[in-house]
């Protein structure tokens, strides 16, 4: 009980604590303590990075065991993976014996990296301008009126954003080429803003809650075991 | 009698349509992409102010001083962000400005390297400067921390990066000379496909007191007016459209510009269709009054 909770809630309060006070502390220890505490926890990012790794590999492995529904994708983490750490260790070693510099010569790792997975992550990433266009067309309905002025200031703000705009505006409005990005500045600079500063400021409010729940002790469930 | 073909096949697109609404939507995007791409349109336009104030900025600093570019984004997003970042280390290339590069995203290392040669290989070309790494600018690469990171480059930058991306240490590198910590930046700027511009405004440029200017995708750009009302934030890119305008600012075309056709035809098609399908809905409520 007192090593599975009262130690690590005791670590957690003084570091909570020594975290806050040393802002307010501009004696040069206060930075070599943050310095100290930058060093540990990047030693525990690197721990985090593997575990993670491992997580994913050992996630994989058991879909791929049980013959779970699509499976066969399970296969293509492992060729992946096995591709990009092998090829990714092959160029540290051959790094170690030749000097590195910004102009090194053609490697299996970045050759990869360009022409895999950057391509592979835009494609994913494009994908949702075919689901927002879908989505626009199917929800955007001036069915009762805020549903109508949702959908004139979504208009009002694509078209505002593009450089058809100006050609647009300046036929619609009697040659002023930037009245359907005024408007879109209007809408962005006032309502969009009103409604995005109560939403951090929420969030704001709700950290500082939480966080004092985590240093007194009375959130605990970072600790596991469902409490 | 003249009317009765052209009524038909408009019946016979409408039904199709309201059948089968999303495979229709999607050929209509993707057919409208490729198209704006292959017919080489030029369209001018104003920058936004927003992303005015960023340029001008840059512009306004001396050959030597440092900017820190943290480059948070990864291939996901590298369709609207590495257009910035392009943009962004050209401007620094051209005025002799010392880029310090480095990312909170480790999946997006390459990346952000393969920006800062590309953009050294285009000064070369371009304004006829040799740029060299170490010297000219310098890539950091990737550290895990997060905020943590952030506030130990505040009190010590060599200790947060003892080498560089290239193994160099930064102990004795050229490019850092004069740098010790954040403060001795004259900007610094987030492109950004998450939710580290709020994290560099806390734990960075707040604390050091630091201008700071950020770019993010377009559908997280709504999100930094605040920080703009507030002074925390001196300007920022929006998207893609961002991206060109910066490339129109400094007149070096690139995929920002070149992007721009395409994104113009697609929000006019998503506009028409949003406009056809609530006609649609009032005919539908008006006829089927009619009838009844």
């Amino acid at each position: 009980m007192i090593l599975k909770r009262t130690i690590p809630l005791l670590i957690v309060f003084a570091i909570g604590v020594l975290a806050f006070v040393q802002e307010f502390v501009p004696h040069p220890w206060s930075g070599k303590l943050v310095d100290e505490i930058s060093t540990w926890f990047k030693i525990i990012g690197g721990f985090a990075m593997f575990l993670g790794t491992y997580s994913l590999l050992h996630m994989h492995l058991a879909r791929i065991r049980r013959k779970m529904p699509s499976w066969g994708y399970s296969v293509f983490v492992f060729i992946g993976a096995a591709f990009m750490i092998g090829t990714g260790v092959y160029n540290e070693i051959q790094s170690s014996s030749q000097p590195a510099g910004p102009n090194s010569p053609f490697d299996w790792f970045s050759w990869g990296y360009k022409y895999i997975q950057v391509p592979a992550g835009a494609t994913i990433f494009s994908i949702l301008a075919f689901f927002m266009a879908s989505a626009a067309f199917r929800t955007f309905r001036a069915r009762n009126l805020a549903a109508g002025l949702l959908l004139i200031s979504a208009i009002i703000v694509m078209l505002g954003r593009v450089p058809i705009s100006e050609p647009l505006s300046r036929w619609l409005f009697f040659g002023n080429s930037q009245a359907i990005t005024q408007a879109t500045d209007i809408i962005m600079e006032y309502p969009n803003m009103v409604a995005k500063r109560g939403i951090l400021l929420g969030i704001a409010l709700g950290t500082i809650s939480q966080s004092i729940r985590i240093l007194l002790g009375v959130e605990r469930s970072y600790m596991g075991g469902g409490d | 009698m003249a009317l009765r073909i052209p009524i038909a096949i408009s019946k016979g697109i409408i039904r199709f349509l309201t059948k089968h609404p999303r495979q229709v939507i999607y050929v209509l995007i993707g057919v409208t992409v490729i198209a704006s791409y292959m017919v080489n349109i030029s369209l001018s336009f104003e920058p936004s102010p927003l992303a005015q104030k960023v340029y001008d900025k840059v512009d306004s600093l001396k050959p030597g001083d440092h900017v820190l570019l943290s480059f948070d984004y990864d291939p996901s997003s590298e369709a609207e962000l590495q257009p910035m970042a392009l943009a962004m280390l050209r401007h620094c290339f051209k005025k002799g400005v010392i880029p310090v590069v480095m990312t909170h995203w480790i999946s997006g290392l390459d990346l952000h390297k393969m920006a800062c040669q590309e953009a050294a290989a285009d000064a070369n070309s371009h304004y006829n400067k040799k740029i060299v790494s170490g010297r000219d600018y310098v890539f950091l690469g990737n550290r895990p921390g997060w905020q943590q990171l952030i506030l130990q480059m505040n009190e010590n930058i060599r200790a947060a990066f003892d080498k560089d991306f290239f193994d160099q240490p930064t102990e004795g590198m050229k490019a850092l000379e004069g740098v010790t910590s954040l403060k001795d930046f004259e900007l610094i700027v987030n492109l950004a496909a998450g939710a580290t511009v709020e994290m560099w405004i806390a734990y960075g440029s707040d604390k050091v007191d630091v201008p700071f200017a950020a770019g993010t995708t377009a559908v997280s750009a709504p999100d930094l007016y605040p920080w703009i009302q507030s002074r925390q934030l001196i300007g920022f890119l929006g998207g893609l459209r961002g991206a060109a305008d910066y490339e129109v600012m400094l007149k070096y075309p690139g995929r920002g510009i070149r992007g721009m056709p395409a994104q113009s035809a697609t929000h006019v098609l998503i506009v028409l269709l949003i406009l056809g399908a609530n006609v649609h809905m009032f005919a539908g409520r008006f006829f089927g009054k009619k009838k009844e």
